[in-house]
């Protein structure tokens, strides 16, 4: 039992844990006949029927009722304010698999020349009394419940009186905003408070204006919607709810990492010296002084990122959305590609810091400019 | 025996009074032509249409999330409601009224109500746009009800995060801290954030720790007292407010754009 | 009254001063709205505060009596003494003085500080900030936090942050 725990508390390290779900999700998901192939290969396509869901339920719940055995697992989820995240990812990991299993049952009726189910459904015109009205009732009341129970069942939460002088030791942000924390501890405040926040929001209201698929409305379907479904399900489940499961369940105390099995020691010391583009190239590579000079000295960091956004977008609209490019035209397709750009930028940091300490790529401290 | 008690609710329902509240007559509806008079005839229900397609009323489509977040909404407005005749936001009271909040009444749960009703108005939120994207329900002539969705779902998050700062305990006032510390590193508002040391004319900075967005957010330069009535405010008046107008929006917008999405 | 053809070009122009007047009484009422957001008089601590004789810091240590109350380490190196604010540069938290491993550590995403004040691991953008620090006319150590001197801007080799003994 001990191994076994050891061995998820290695695994869970974000460095080893983030390239297994990326990719994983890709085969889960796949946007391509590639990826399609080794999903059909692997039998992920059945994740979304009655027998996956079942599968995935089950597996979710042993993890998690074996793991409350763990008491270092317990006193975490257990927390009242970490109860929710147990509910989403319960809710999330459901709802996905009604959307998808939905969206399988269409894409097969579909790929018959079929109309979708909803089509069906919709051609008959019922009255909203009693129908409708009976039916939001009964969800009124049933929500009502469920809240008094859990009202009833867990007190609210209620820390030490507030005091400037000593910051809570992990001090978490309330589940929710654990995403945005996560990502304060690789960018700089002002892009990881500001503007990434800023570009989600701004991204989000952009969808119906990128998207000019208009075919696949009012109706759950995958294949129609390959890329649209994949770029927003990486962006929900992977940079928001897997971040967010990070900050909540495997950040403990002085932020550093622990396995989900990992007793809370806030001794634990973890080595994490963190070096600026800057200082590799000119103090370790060239090894000299840092020049004087502020543009000579983030020259290459601002190259870098010139090339990363400039360089990147030219290749990808070469290569992979050649025909994306076509059908969105310049304007859509440029603001797809920014958005697109900078969301990939978060995994990329996340990387380069794990595997080269790497703090800031452009670091100008003293017009609080970091990237 | 039943038969008078009919007779009498029947009487009843004529008078001129129970007439002249419910403009159909009060009468439980039983026939086509009743059913779709109450949809038409009752402020409540005329948010709804008379009729609709069959698949918008299936649980599997809509999971009904959007319609559960307006009522944990409401039953959050209630609750707050009640809570704020017990709280004071002082940094002297906020932590203690909090604390006797239960003590106060009997069966006092107003706050777990409170508390856990915001948690999961999150979540329904979060679900209630996931499905919207899922069925690509934000396509023509819905792109705008999505953005106006957006709002409500930023709405909701400020509504949280000023929430968890009034009781004033350790959660609260770190939360503070490090939320007006991300205004004070916004570019060019913020004096931590890049570009603000640009705006300035000979020595006089424009933004700097007296005025910039981290002093808006709470009122000085430290956290204090100002800070607490500041979020009490946007708490309790200027985010509900906003976000009702924005669900009246919302909801108008998703009838005027042809109620629920469906398959052409 | 006479019946004169009001010219394109005067209606134009009225129509101008017109539409400026009322966009011009709409700015001052935005500013207005928004300056009523920045009070004029602010109920806040004093900013500076008595830290005691010198001889009461030991060399080598850092002293945490000032921290929950003023959020200020003193710090005492054989040289001297300088005053360090209890400000994470990240975004504000408290950090922690670790005495075992020689560090201040942020609780809230790991930045860490050395001795000097000066971050080397987490996201901290900068070193914490030094505070004026100077020997009052009664022999006490007088801290000034209303002048701070940053590290990255070269202010630490200012005589005035730094208590020479
Ligand atoms: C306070 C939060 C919100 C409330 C109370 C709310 C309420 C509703 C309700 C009652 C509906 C009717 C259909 C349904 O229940 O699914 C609806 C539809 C819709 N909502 Fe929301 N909503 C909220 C947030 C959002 C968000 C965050 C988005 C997306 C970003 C969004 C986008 C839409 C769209 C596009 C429709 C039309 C869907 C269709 O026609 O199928 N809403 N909303
Ligand atoms: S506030 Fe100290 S690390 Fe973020």
């Amino acid at each position: 039992m001990e191994a076994i725990k050891n061995f998820i508390n290695a695994c869970a390290v974000p460095s080893r844990m983030f390239p297994v779900i990326v990719l994983l999700f890709f085969f889960v998901f796949p946007v391509n006949s590639f990826f399609e192939k080794y999903n059909k290969l692997f039998f992920l396509d059945r994740l979304w029927t009655k027998k996956g869901g079942i599968f995935l339920f089950s597996t979710l719940t042993m993890f998690l009722s074996i793991g409350m055995l763990d008491e270092n697992f317990r006193h975490t989820v257990s927390k009242p304010d970490n109860l929710p995240i147990v509910g989403l990812i319960y809710a999330s990991l459901f709802f996905l698999w009604v959307a998808l299993s939905q969206a399988r049952e269409n894409d097969l009726r579909l790929e018959k020349n079929e109309k979708p189910k909803e089509w069906h459904d919709s051609q008959e015109k019922i009255l909203v009394w009693p129908d409708l009205v009976s039916i939001e009732l009964i969800a009124m009341l049933f929500a009502l419940g469920f809240l008094f129970t859990w009202g009833i069942l867990v007190d609210a939460p209620l820390e030490e009186p507030a005091n400037l002088a000593t910051s809570p030791n992990p001090a978490k942000a309330p589940w929710y905003f654990l995403a945005l924390q996560e990502m304060l501890v690789y960018f700089d405040p002002a892009l990881a408070g500001v503007i990434f926040p800023t570009l989600i929001v701004v991204g989000l209201m952009a969808i119906p204006y990128i998207d000019n698929n208009h075919k696949a409305t009012g109706y759950y379907t995958f294949k129609e919607r390959k890329l649209a479904i994949t770029i927003f399900l990486f962006g929900w489940i992977i940079l928001w709810l897997f971040m967010m499961v990070i900050g909540t369940i495997l950040r403990g105390p002085n932020w550093n990492f622990y396995g989900p099995f990992e007793y809370w020691d806030p001794h634990k010391v973890e080595a994490l010296t963190n070096i600026n583009l800057s200082e590799y190239l000119y103090v370790i590579g060239l090894n000299m002084g840092l020049p004087g000079n502020i543009f000579i000295r983030e020259a290459p960091g601002i190259f870098l990122i010139s090339l990363y956004f400039i360089g990147g977008g030219f290749l990808l609209t070469k290569t992979v959305f050649k025909n994306l490019f076509k059908s969105l035209g310049p304007l859509r397709y440029s603001f797809f590609l920014v958005l697109l750009l900078f969301a990939t930028s978060l995994p990329i940091k996340m990387t380069l810091r794990w595997l080269f300490n790497l703090k800031y790529i452009v670091s100008i401290p003293e017009f609080f400019f970091n990237i | 025996m039943l038969d008078k008690l009919k007779k009498l609710l029947e009487n009843i329902r004529q008078t001129q009074f129970v007439r002249s509240i419910f403009r159909m007559g009060g009468g439980f509806p039983r026939d086509v032509r009743q059913r779709m008079f109450v949809m038409l005839n009752n402020f409540f229900m005329h948010l709804h249409p008379v009729r609709i397609p069959k698949h918008a009323i299936k649980i599997k489509y809509t999971w009904c999330m959007g319609g559960l977040s307006f009522f944990i909404f409401l039953v959050l407005a209630v609750t707050g409601m009640l809570l704020m005749f017990y709280y004071r936001p002082t940094v002297e009271f906020a932590y203690g009224d909090v604390m006797d909040m239960n003590e106060q009444v009997p069966l006092g749960i107003m706050r777990e109500i409170h508390r856990w009703g915001a948690h999961l108005m999150i979540i329904t939120v979060w679900l209630h746009m996931f499905r919207v994207f899922m069925t690509g329900s934000y396509k023509p002539p819905r792109e705008f009800n999505w953005v106006i969705g957006v709002i409500l779902l930023l709405l909701t998050m400020l509504l949280s995060f000023t929430g968890y700062l009034l009781p004033w305990d350790q959660l609260a006032i770190w939360g503070i801290s490090v939320g007006s510390n991300m205004a004070a590193a916004s570019p060019f508002a913020g004096t931590e954030g890049p570009g603000a040391s640009l705006l300035k004319i000979g020595s006089i900075n424009f933004v700097h720790k007296g005025a910039d967005a981290r002093f808006v957010l709470i009122a000085g330069r430290f956290i204090g007292e100002a800070a607490l009535v500041r979020f009490y405010v946007l708490h309790c008046v200027v985010l509900p407010f906003t976000i009702m107008i924005f669900m009246a929006v919302h909801f108008w917008r998703v009838r005027k754009d042809g109620g629920i999405s469906k398959p052409l | 009254m006479s019946k004169e053809k009001v010219t394109r070009r005067v209606f134009v122009s009225w129509i101008f001063l017109g539409w400026t007047l009322f966009l011009a009484c709409l700015g001052g009422l935005g500013t207005m709205l928004l300056r009523y957001l920045f009070p004029n008089v602010l109920f806040e601590p004093s900013q500076s505060f008595k830290a005691g004789y010198p001889e009461n810091y030991a060399v080598g240590e850092v002293s945490l009596l000032w921290k929950s109350k003023h959020g200020v380490w003193i710090v005492r190196t054989a040289e001297g003494l300088y005053a360090l604010s209890a400000v994470c540069t990240h975004l504000g938290c408290t950090p922690n003085w670790l005495s075992g491993e020689k560090k201040f550590k942020c609780p809230c995403h790991g930045s860490g500080f050395r001795f000097s004040g000066i971050n080397f691991e987490g996201p901290a953008p900068r070193p914490l900030e030094r505070f004026k620090i100077l020997l009052g006319d009664d022999g006490q150590i007088l801290v000034d936090k209303t002048k701070k001197f940053q590290q990255e801007k070269g202010e630490w080799n200012d005589p005035a942050s730094f208590l020479a003994i």
